[in-house]
């Protein structure tokens, strides 16, 4: 099925206009996924600013727009600079290796660690609020 | 419910020479596929992944699988 050309369109601009933008099942505040929490909580941790769009009220037509724009289809999606950097295993490597720091342009915190589910604090002073999506 | 040496099969063919292995980590539709392939060299991590799962996407979209997670080394690294 064709992604909807309005929703595609949307998307796009919400990717270009956001350096740092996750596309996630729920919001930073309350992640409905517990991949969606661990990237939620990777951002936090390096106090990255980064854009957030909760994907559930929209999930199956958002699938078709990402696939078409970033051949991805699950979420979540981690977007730097308008390029799709990863889900949620991609980041955590990368996270790890200090390379997502670099990427983000913020120093990696001492003896950070990927964070486990359980060790999530959700909430935090740097996320934005949830975009709508229209 | 998804059978792990097809879809094994199924990444191994489409990366010719590539070391792959692939797990139930619960359920036996979350699974996770450890892939070590000579087409992974100079290519982002975005798109050794999209490798991986090229093949296998339409179980993924059938429901036969519900969550990939992957694990992909370049051996040449």
């Amino acid at each position: 099925m064709p992604a909807d050309p309005e929703l595609k369109t949307k998307v796009e601009e919400i990717i270009r206009d956001n350096d740092v933008l996750l596309l996630m099942k729920g919001t930073p505040e309350m992640p409905r996924c517990g991949f969606s929490m661990r990237l939620v909580g990777m951002l936090e941790q390096l106090g990255a600013e980064y854009g957030a769009v909760d994907v559930l009220p929209a999930l199956d037509p958002l699938r078709e727009a990402t696939g078409e724009i970033s051949d991805w289809r699950t979420f979540p999606q981690l977007y730097v600079k308008g390029q799709l950097v990863g889900g949620c295993d991609i980041v955590e490597e990368m996270f790890d290796s200090g390379e997502l720091a670099g990427m983000l342009g913020v120093s990696q915190p001492v003896g950070a660690a990927a964070p486990e589910p359980e060790r999530i604090l959700p909430g935090g002073s740097q996320q934005s609020p949830p975009m709508q999506l229209g | 419910m998804a059978d792990l040496d097809q879809v094994k099969r199924l990444i191994a063919e489409s990366l010719p020479g590539a070391e792959v292995e692939v797990v139930d980590e619960g359920g036996g539709d979350h699974l996770r596929a450890v892939v070590s392939a000579p087409q992974f060299e100079g290519l982002s991590r975005i798109d050794q992944h999209r490798l991986v799962r090229s093949p296998v996407q339409h179980l993924m979209d059938d429901g036969t699988i519900h969550a990939l997670s992957i694990r992909a080394t370049d051996p040449t690294r």
